[in-house]
C-alpha cells in the first residue's frame, strides 16, 4: 500500500515496521528480521509487479481489479507466507506438520489484508477534495451501509450457509458507488466475517483451523473480488459512457464551429459577389454618365493619331456637328470640314505652330464656330494637347470640344433682361408733395437671372398717390418683359381709375388676354394724403404693413384675392379702406423679403412685423435695417419694396418742387389746401390762395403743348399771420399768353394783399402775401 | 373724358343745360371747352353753364368761358352762367370781370 502510493524508497520504513511488529511476537530476532524481510518483500514485489501492468490506484478499470487480486494478493503474498511460515518451521515455533496450516492462514491473511484493506485505504485517496454528492446519494450510501453490516451480521450468526446473500448489497454499492462503494463494502463484510471465523460463529463452527481459514479465505476474495471487479466494470462503462458523450459534444461543438465558419465563409462570398456585382454596375453606370455628361453639356473629346492622320471622335462630338454618333470614320481633314472659313485658318495656324514648337504641350484654347448641315451655325470652345514620340515627333493630339451656343444666347439675353429690368424700374422716385418715399430693388445674387419683381409711384391727379408693387413668377427675359407691361398697364389704369379695385380688374382682364404663363401678383393702393385714407386691392401678393410711430405694426390684410389672371371672376378683386394714422408709415414688399427656404411665409411676416416696429423719421434707414437684417449674403429671390409716409404739417414751412407741366399743378393744389388748412385758413381764403398760386405756377409753366422739363418751386410759410408765397421757377418769364385773357395776374392781384413779380436772367420769381382773417395759432 | 373735370348735358325744351364737375386748369381748359362746344346742340337757344358742382376754376377757365360765349353769340345763341353767390367760383369770376361780359345767376330756376 505505501510501495504504492509513496514509491520503493520507503522499504527501509516499512522493514522497519515490519521488524517491530515481529519482535515481540517472535521467538528469536533473527525469526523476527527473516519475518520483517519476508514482510517487507511481498509487498515491494507486488508493487512492483502492480507499477509493471499499468496498475491505476483508483481501480478503476477491470485490468486493475484482476492486476490487484491475482498479482498483489494471490501471487506476490506467496512469498510472505512461505517466508513466514517457514521461519515458524525452521525457528522450531510449529512442528513440520503443521506447516500447511500455517502457511495457509498467513498466505490468506497476507492475501486478504491486500485484497480487503489495501483498496479500502486507495479508496480513501480518491475521497479528498470536496464531496460533490447530493443529500440523496449520501443517504442512499448511509443506507446501504447499515444494511450491509446487518445483513452481514446475520448471516454469520446463523448455522445456514447463507453468506452469499450479502453479494447483491455489496453489487449495488459497486454499481451506485464504483471502488468508493465497492472497498468499504468489502472491507465491512470482511472484517465481520474474520471476527465470525476468530470466534467460530455460524458457517466457521466446528471444523479445523485450516478449514476455517480457506472457507474465509475463499469468502473474503470472492467478496473483494466480485466487488473490484463489478466496480471497475461500471467504472469503466461509466468512463466510457462519459468520453462517448464526450467526444459526441466535441464532435457537436467541432460541426457548429465548422458549420458557422462555413456560413461566415459564405456570407462573405456573398457579399463579395454584391460588391463586385455593384463596382461593375457602378463602372457601367459611369460609362452611361459619361456619355450622358457629355451629351448634357454638349461636351466632345477627340483624339488625332497624327503618323497615320486618323480622327476619332466620342459620340457627343458626332452630335455637335449635326451626325449620327459614329456615322463615318474621320481624318484631319474631313474633321474641320465644317468650321467657318476664318476660324479653320486661325486652327491651321495654331495647329501648325504645336507641331512645330515640339515636346507634351497644351495648346491654346480656341473659340470658333461650324456650319452644320442643317445651316445652323454652333460656336465652339476647343481644348487641345500635343503629345510627342521619344525622339519629340509628333505622336497624337487629344482634346475637348463644348458648344456653348446656348450660354452665349443666354447671355446674351441676360443682358437684354437686365437693362429692361432696370429701364422699368423708375430710376428715382417722383417727388409728390405731401409724401416722403423710399424704395429699394436688390436683384438675387445666386443665378445670374434677372426677376420679375416691380414697383411704381404715380401722382394721381386728385392729388392722392397711387403706389403699386408686384411680382412676376420666373426670371430672365420673359419675366422682364410681363413686367413692363403690367406696369405700363397700370400707370395708364391709375390715370383713368379711382378705385384700386376697377385697376386691379383691369389688369386681371389684361393678363387674361395676354399670353403670359407667369404668375403675377400685384398690390395696388391709393393714398390720400388729405384724408389719410388709404384704399387698396391685392391680388396675390404679401400684403401691405402699416407701422405707427408708436406701438404694433399691423398687415393690411382684407380683400385678398387670387393673382392676375387666376381668379375665376374679375368681381372677387375687391378693396379695402385702412385710416393711416399721423406719423404712420406705409411699407410694401415683394416675397423675396421675408420668403426664405425651410421658414414659412407666416413666420417670414411676423417677423417683418417685429423688425419694423418703431422705426425712426428716415425712410431710408427703415429700408436699409430691414435689407440687412433679412438678406443674407445669397439672395435667392429678387427683393423689391418701398415705403411711404405723409408729411405731417406742423407749422412748418411749405417746400414743393413739382415739374413745370399742367397735370402737375392738380397734386400741387391738394398739398398747398392741405398746408393752408394746418394753418387754420378758411376755405375761402384757402381758395384763393391757392388760384393765386396756380395763376403763378401757370406762368411759369411752358405752353401746355410745349416740351416741358423744368422745375417750378413754391414755398409757403407763415409770418406773423400772413401766408407769404414765392414761386420761382428758372425759365423765362412769359408775357402772360391769350389762354387766359391776360386774367391771370388780375386775380393774383385780386386775392393776394401784394404781389410782387421780379423777371432776372436766371427766371422768375413772384412773391405774394395775403392776411388771414383768423391769427395763426 | 378727364380726370380733373367731367361734364354733363340736359337738354329741356330749347334749354341746354352743361354741368361741369371737378376742376378746370390749364391741364384740361381747351378740351373743356372742345367737349362743350361739341355737345351743344344748333337749336338750343338759352345755354347754360352750371358751375355749382365745380371745385376749381383758374383764369384758363374764366377765358374758356369767354371764348365759349363768344363763339355762341356767333351762332346767336345765349350763354348764361349757374354758380352760387358767395361761393369762391363767384368772387374769382366777379374779380375777373366776366358778369360784365356773361349773365349769371344763382340757381337755373332762378331769374
Amino acid at each position: 500500500m505505501a510501495f504504492l502510493v509513496l514509491g520503493r524508497r520507503v522499504w527501509l520504513g516499512i522493514a522497519l515496521g515490519a521488524l517491530l511488529v515481529n519482535a515481540p511476537i517472535s521467538s528469536s530476532p533473527a525469526a523476527a528480521a527473516a519475518t520483517a524481510a519476508g514482510n517487507t518483500i511481498a509487498p515491494f514485489v507486488a508493487a512492483e509487479l502492480l507499477r509493471r501492468v499499468g496498475f491505476r490506484r483508483e481501480i478503476d478499470r477491470l485490468r486493475d481489479a484482476i492486476a490487484i487480486v491475482f498479482l498483489a494478493a494471490l501471487s506476490s503474498m506467496l512469498i510472505s507466507a512461505t517466508v513466514g511460515a517457514g521461519t515458524l518451521l525452521l525457528s522450531g515455533a510449529i512442528p513440520a506438520g503443521d506447516f500447511p496450516g500455517a502457511w495457509a492462514v498467513w498466505w490468506t491473511g497476507d492475501a486478504m489484508g491486500v485484497l480487503v484493506v489495501a483498496p479500502f485505504l486507495l479508496s480513501l485517496l480518491s475521497f479528498r477534495g470536496p464531496s460533490k454528492g447530493s443529500w440523496k446519494r449520501r443517504a442512499e450510501a448511509a443506507g446501504l451501509f447499515v444494511l450491509l453490516t446487518l445483513a452481514t451480521l446475520a448471516v454469520v450468526r446463523t448455522h445456514l450457509h447463507l453468506l452469499f446473500l450479502v453479494l447483491p448489497l455489496l453489487g449495488w454499492a459497486a454499481w451506485r458507488f464504483q471502488q468508493r462503494g465497492a472497498a468499504p463494502g468489502a472491507l465491512l463484510v470482511a472484517g465481520i466475517a474474520t471476527w465470525a471465523a476468530a470466534r467460530g460463529l455460524g458457517p466457521f463452527e466446528g471444523g479445523t483451523l485450516f478449514a476455517r481459514m480457506l472457507t474465509l479465505q475463499a469468502f473474503n476474495a470472492t467478496v473483494a473480488f466480485a466487488s473490484f471487479v463489478f466496480a471497475a466494470l461500471v467504472s469503466e462503462r461509466m468512463r466510457a459512457r462519459q468520453s462517448l458523450e464526450l467526444a459526441a459534444a466535441g464532435l457537436e461543438t467541432r460541426v457548429r464551429e465548422r458549420t458557422a465558419a462555413l456560413s461566415t465563409a459564405n456570407e462573405r462570398l456573398t457579399r463579395e459577389i454584391g460588391v463586385r456585382r455593384e463596382v461593375e454596375g457602378k463602372l457601367r453606370e459611369r460609362e452611361r454618365q459619361l456619355a450622358e455628361a457629355q451629351q448634357v453639356a454638349l461636351f466632345g473629346s477627340w483624339e488625332w493619331l497624327i503618323p497615320e492622320d486618323r480622327v476619332t471622335w466620342s459620340d457627343e462630338m458626332y452630335r455637335i456637328h449635326g451626325h449620327e454618333p459614329q456615322a463615318f470614320p474621320l481624318d484631319l481633314a474631313r474633321a474641320v470640314e465644317q468650321v467657318v472659313e476664318d476660324d479653320l485658318e486661325r486652327i491651321r495656324r495654331n495647329t501648325e505652330a504645336a507641331l512645330r514648337s515640339g515636346g507634351n504641350h497644351d495648346i491654346p484654347t480656341i473659340e470658333y464656330r461650324i456650319v452644320r448641315s442643317d445651316l445652323a451655325e454652333r460656336v465652339l470652345v476647343g481644348k487641345a494637347r500635343l503629345m510627342v514620340g521619344p525622339t519629340g515627333e509628333p505622336l497624337r493630339m487629344v482634346g475637348t470640344v463644348q458648344d456653348i451656343t446656348d450660354d452665349r444666347q443666354a447671355e446674351r439675353e441676360h443682358r437684354i433682361a437686365a437693362t429692361l429690368q432696370r429701364s422699368l424700374l423708375p430710376d428715382r422716385l417722383p417727388e409728390i408733395p405731401g409724401v416722403t418715399l423710399a424704395a429699394r430693388y436688390v436683384p438675387a445674387t445666386t443665378g445670374l437671372e434677372i426677376g420679375g419683381d416691380w414697383y411704381d409711384v404715380l401722382q394721381l391727379p386728385n392729388g392722392h398717390v397711387g403706389v403699386g408693387i408686384g411680382d412676376v413668377a420666373g426670371h430672365g427675359l420673359p419675366a422682364a418683359s410681363t413686367m413692363g407691361q403690367l406696369r405700363m398697364a397700370l400707370r395708364a389704369y391709375a390715370m383713368e381709375e379711382e378705385s384700386p379695385a376697377r385697376v386691379v380688374i383691369r389688369l386681371h382682364q389684361l393678363v387674361q388676354k395676354l399670353p403670359i404663363s407667369e404668375m403675377a401678383t400685384l398690390v395696388y393702393l391709393v393714398f390720400d394724403p388729405d384724408s389719410g385714407s388709404v384704399t387698396y386691392a391685392n391680388a396675390g401678393h404679401p400684403p401691405p404693413l402699416a407701422i405707427p410711430a408708436e406701438g404694433d405694426p399691423s398687415y393690411l390684410q382684407e380683400g385678398l384675392a387670387p393673382p392676375l389672371g387666376a381668379a375665376p371672376a374679375p368681381d372677387l378683386y375687391t378693396e379695402s379702406v385702412f385710416q393711416l394714422v399721423n406719423g404712420s408709415t406705409l411699407l410694401l414688399f415683394t416675397d423675396g423679403l421675408v420668403e426664405r427656404r425651410g421658414v414659412s411665409l407666416r413666420e417670414g411676416l411676423e417677423r417683418l412685423r417685429n423688425e419694423a416696429r418703431a422705426v425712426g423719421p428716415e425712410l431710408d434707414l427703415l429700408c436699409d435695417h430691414l435689407l440687412g437684417s433679412f438678406l443674407g449674403k445669397d439672395a435667392s429671390d429678387d427683393v423689391a419694396l418701398i415705403a411711404l409716409r405723409p408729411i405731417a404739417f406742423v407749422g412748418e414751412p411749405l417746400r414743393l418742387r413739382v415739374a413745370a407741366e399742367p397735370r402737375a399743378l392738380a397734386p400741387m393744389r391738394h398739398t398747398l389746401r392741405r398746408w393752408l388748412r394746418s394753418v387754420d385758413a378758411d376755405p375761402e381764403e384757402t381758395y384763393e390762395i391757392v388760384l393765386a398760386c396756380g395763376e403763378a405756377c401757370a406762368n411759369a409753366i411752358q405752353h401746355p403743348y410745349g416740351v416741358g422739363d423744368g422745375v417750378v418751386e413754391i414755398d409757403l410759410d407763415l409770418v406773423g399771420g400772413e401766408v407769404r408765397v414765392t414761386v420761382r421757377d428758372v425759365g423765362t418769364w412769359r408775357v402772360p399768353a391769350r389762354r387766359d385773357g391776360g386774367r391771370g395776374l388780375t386775380l393774383m392781384r385780386g386775392f393776394m394783399d401784394e404781389v410782387d413779380v421780379e423777371t432776372g436772367s436766371g427766371g422768375t420769381v413772384v412773391r405774394m402775401r395775403r392776411r388771414l382773417r383768423a391769427p395763426a395759432r | 373724358m378727364n380726370d380733373l373735370a367731367r361734364v354733363q348735358v340736359e337738354e329741356d325744351s330749347g334749354r341746354c343745360i352743361l354741368r361741369i364737375q371737378g376742376e378746370i386748369d390749364i391741364s384740361n381748359a381747351r378740351e373743356v371747352l372742345s367737349t362743350i362746344q361739341a355737345s351743344v346742340p344748333n337749336g338750343a337757344q338759352a345755354i347754360f353753364v352750371d358751375l355749382t358742382e365745380t371745385t376749381y376754376l383758374d383764369s384758363s377757365g374764366v377765358h374758356l368761358l369767354v371764348m365759349l360765349a363768344d363763339r355762341l353769340r356767333v351762332r346767336r345763341q345765349e350763354l348764361s352762367l349757374v354758380v352760387p353767390s358767395g361761393g369762391p367760383i363767384r368772387a374769382l369770376l366777379e374779380v375777373a370781370g366776366v358778369p360784365k361780359v356773361i349773365p349769371m345767376r344763382d340757381h337755373l330756376d332762378a331769374e
